[in-house]
């Protein structure tokens, strides 16, 4: 476990400066140093007055199986969500008129916003999951058209347990 | 006399009641609301309203009638964006920079595959499907199912397309006049905010006013 600041929340009582037992609360971006803090401890966490302070695990469990049933339809809504998306994006990209790309904007970012739901409910919840690794490989097995970035994917499979 | 429930924040309208704040004297009937009276929560016209008790949505669907489309791979790719910038969100959350940086990229990557087609009248068109028949269908199948997370997410996504389709069609009515005030995007679960500030709660899902982007016009 890794204990990490929400810096919106901290109100700067600095607490968790005076009981962590390594010094890694005390930085200058107002992050947890990783490098020093331990596993099994949570002062700083019990200390702070904000709850500004949370502990992120490096571990987690299996994701639950999602049905075929509910899969289908979720993937179908998500592919009609990419439709729109593009759909917005062509408004964005052909006409002129201020307020109607403010429109298609904000639709695009809604658009993209719902449809990441989906595909979380679609069995891409947790960064750190079989499924995710799953989708990773995947990638690495089709043809790599020109400009794919091969060594972000490689790179992605070595940091994340699945 | 009765009530009209909005569909998308809940907000009850009491003919009683009436809207006191905005003018409208307690006693006002439904159908002598001003045509461009909104929700006073979330901004909802009045077609997004139904009266208490009644049908939940105008228009329940009989039957799928969903297409894959054409431009597939194309649209696959789009997908592919869509699960790499969602999982990016997903290591943000737990202050994984360099995770999220990866996936960031590979969205974008994915986004610059797939070529934008359509224009706003496409859009609607799909926004307005997806309000009437796409939600509701894959809401059954949900229930059918017992997976109260998809239910979630299509509650959510439900009532966000019903406010998508609506802003489009108020353009489409009023032009510029649509998009009067600030326009601010939930990004938690997409709904959109016309107005000065956005509200102190997102009316779909309940996070607070910090957690909606405003859409700045000319960007």
């Amino acid at each position: 476990m890794r204990a990490v600041r929400n810096i919106r929340l901290c109100t700067k009582d600095c607490l968790c400066l005076y009981v962590c037992p390594t010094g890694a609360t005390d930085t200058e971006n107002g992050q947890i140093d990783w490098s020093r803090c331990l596993d099994a401890c949570h002062a700083c966490v019990d200390a702070c007055p904000s709850g500004a302070i949370f502990r992120v695990p490096d571990n987690y469990p299996p994701q639950q199986e999602k049905k075929e049933e509910i899969l289908v339809p979720l993937r179908a809504l998500l592919a009609g969500k990419a439709r729109q998306e593009l759909a917005a994006s062509a408004v964005l990209r052909d006409e002129r008129d201020p307020a109607l790309l403010q429109l298609a904007l904000a639709l695009k970012q809604s658009i993209r916003v719902t449809a990441e739901d989906l595909a979380r409910e679609a069995g891409y919840m947790l960064p750190q999951s079989a499924a995710v690794r799953g989708f990773l490989r995947s990638l690495l097995e089709k043809e790599r058209p020109e400009g794919f970035p091969e060594e972000a994917v490689k790179r992605l499979l070595e940091l994340l347990p699945g | 006399m009765g009530r009209y429930i909005c569909t998308v924040c809940g907000y009850d309208y009491d003919q009683a009641d009436g809207d006191p704040s905005r003018g409208i004297a307690p006693g006002t009937r439904w159908e002598d609301l001003p045509e461009d009276w909104v929700c006073p929560i979330c901004g909802a016209d009045k077609s997004m309203f139904v009266p208490e008790g009644g049908a939940e949505t105008a228009g329940r669907p009989s039957e799928p009638g969903r297409g894959s489309g054409a431009n597939g791979e194309e649209n696959d790719m789009l997908v592919n964006s869509v699960v790499c910038s969602n999982l990016a969100r997903g290591c943000a959350k737990q202050y994984l920079e360099e995770e999220s940086g990866l996936f960031a990229r590979l969205a974008d990557y994915f986004e610059s595959r797939a070529e934008p087609r359509g224009d706003l009248e496409s859009l609607a068109g799909m926004i307005s499907e997806d309000a009437q028949t796409g939600y509701a269908l894959a809401l059954d199948a949900a229930r059918k199912a017992g997976d109260r997370g998809a239910q979630r997410a299509l509650t959510w996504g439900e009532k966000v397309s019903r406010i998508q389709g609506g802003l489009l069609e108020k353009y489409r009515k009023q032009g510029d006049k649509a998009l009067e005030g600030k326009v601010f995007v939930c990004e938690a679960c997409g709904f959109i905010f016309v107005g000065d500030a956005p509200p102190a709660i997102c009316p779909v899902c309940k996070v607070p006013a910090f957690k909606f982007n405003q859409v700045q016009r000319g960007a």
